[in-house]
């Protein structure tokens, strides 16, 4: 089974996007052998109350629940995310996807902190992106930075019970997520989209780190063309049990999915 | 058949950033790639003669460890531009590389780059250039005369029997803008390169200058260059051309 860690719906408003809606992102599943994918609002990252968008997200994909996985997007910083939060587990979300730079806050502050712990208790999962687009080609009101690497290894120090997947990044094979010893027994997983097979080879470095059970295959579909992430698990010098677990065993794991 | 324009090789005397040459052919078989058009270029504002000539003793050094593989593009600094017509000389008159590498010491449309492309339309070899729109400031500054579709354009008004190539689409600048900038410049070449790997790209490139004008490259992103041809809505014969075709036929006209 493939599962698709990193993909999205809506529209980005400084460029069409194609695909973006549940039909299409399952006519690319399907031209690509992907199975089921997880799967956020682009308009949660935007509008001052995203809980709309979350509710869009869960309308979009109703025909399509057996392959569409809903991450709800939210604000830590926004009045009563406690009550949405409650909420998108009502509408059936399966784990929360955050924007830290676009929405201003520090994962690691107060706010974000409890907002993960409660997340953190119903068994979901909290991906974030390091990036949604390269920002050496961002748009002229686009303001959003890189997530930086020492976010992530923070706010898995404050919270390593939590399954964190992060998206979009790069520079983990040096990072402390393989040098600290305590950091590498956290949950977390990282997305292969920016990772390497060949050349400067940091999948096999990170599977040489940190075992096979923390790379999940996730592609950025609709911003990004599939083919190149499967290309890396495709040409990846590793054995078949360690690609099957990249291509969806993990995720699948992460989040309680049936083959 | 995968002929990447785009590609760089390590060396013993400027090492470039990346991994050794044994690593890149590795590779290069897995994802199929035949040849490799490479270049070692020096990012620096002024590189001296005696520095270029190292770079290109490096690539001339991996073109013999690989002969059937690897291919050498000349690096040049056009602002010693007597140094630089020698050097094209050596290295591709004499030494048999395919053509011309020019990083962004100098905007395209400057003068000081016009005796090197003249050489070039003599020897008959393509001219790639490093080029990019990068809207981030950051990367501006550290780029203050990288060159982009409009500076080819305006080369190309003036040499359009130059065999001009645009740089990795995919290097990280606005993409739509390079693209957009030469579509009324039918010489110009434009390379798929880079870590880029966006949806929409390589079929606004095809619909906007055809895929007859574009080149596979990978600019050490091996998986992401041979990823992005493979999946984007092309048909088999526009893959073709843009995966070797197209790059045959400037090799074939030295």
């Amino acid at each position: 089974m493939t599962v698709d860690v990193n993909a999205y719906l809506g529209h980005w408003p400084f460029r069409p996007l194609h695909y973006n809606t549940a039909d299409g992102l399952i006519t690319l599943m399907d031209r690509n052998g992907i199975d089921r994918a997880v799967v956020s609002s682009i308009h949660g990252i935007f509008y001052k109350n995203s809980q709309t968008a979350n509710e869009e997200l869960i309308a979009e994909i109703a025909p399509h629940r057996d392959r569409l996985i809903p991450f709800a997007t939210l604000n830590p910083m926004y009045v009563d995310w406690e009550e949405d939060l409650k909420r998108c587990r009502d509408l059936g979300m399966r784990g929360l996807r955050l924007f830290p730079v676009y929405h201003n806050y520090t994962l690691t502050d107060e706010e974000s902190l409890h907002l993960i712990r409660q997340a953190t208790e119903w068994g979901w999962s909290i991906a974030v992106p390091m990036r949604v687009v390269d920002i050496r080609q961002r748009h002229w009101m686009d303001v959003a930075e890189q997530v930086p690497m020492s976010d992530f290894e923070a706010v898995v120090r404050k919270c390593p019970e939590t399954p964190f997947v992060f998206l979009n990044g790069i520079g983990f094979e040096n990072s402390s997520f393989v040098k600290d010893e305590s950091l590498k027994q956290a949950r977390f997983m990282i997305g292969i989209s920016r990772l390497t097979s060949v050349l400067t080879e940091s999948i096999p470095k990170l599977l040489d780190a940190l075992g096979p059970s923390k790379l999940v295959f996730g592609s950025g579909i609709p911003f990004k063309i599939p083919k190149p992430a499967l290309l890396k698990i495709e040409i990846l010098d590793a054995d078949r049990e360690v690609k099957e677990r990249i291509y969806g065993g993990n995720a699948a794991e992460l989040l309680g999915l049936q083959s | 058949m995968k002929i990447d324009c785009h590609m760089h090789v390590q060396g013993n005397r400027s090492p470039w950033r990346m991994s050794d040459n044994d690593k890149i052919i590795e590779a290069a078989d897995k994802l199929g790639i035949d040849k490799m058009c490479c270049s070692i270029p020096l990012t620096t504002p002024a590189p001296t003669p005696d520095e270029v000539r190292d770079c290109n003793d490096d690539v001339l050094d991996a073109m013999k460890q690989y002969p059937d593989r690897i291919l050498g593009y000349c690096f040049l600094n056009p602002g010693y531009y007597r140094e630089a017509i020698g050097e094209m000389k050596r290295c591709i008159g004499g030494e048999g590389m395919i053509g011309v590498k020019l990083y962004h010491q100098y905007f395209y449309s400057e003068p000081a780059v016009y005796p090197v492309v003249e050489q070039a339309i003599e020897l008959n070899v393509p001219i790639l250039g490093h080029a990019g729109h990068p809207t981030d400031a950051e990367t501006r500054a550290s780029q203050p005369r990288i060159s982009d579709g409009v500076h080819f354009a305006q080369l190309a008004e003036k040499y359009p029997e130059a065999i001009l190539i645009q740089a990795h689409i995919g290097g990280g600048g606005d993409w739509e803008w390079s693209i957009k900038a030469l579509r009324r410049s039918p010489s110009v070449y434009l390379d798929t390169s880079g870590s880029v790997v966006d949806e929409g790209m390589i079929e606004l490139a095809v619909r906007e200058l055809g895929a007859e004008r574009l080149l596979f490259g990978t600019d050490m992103t091996m998986e992401g260059g041979v990823g992005k041809i493979l999946g984007a809505n092309l048909t088999e014969e526009q893959r073709e051309r843009i995966f070797h075709k197209n790059m045959s036929e400037i090799l074939e006209r030295r």
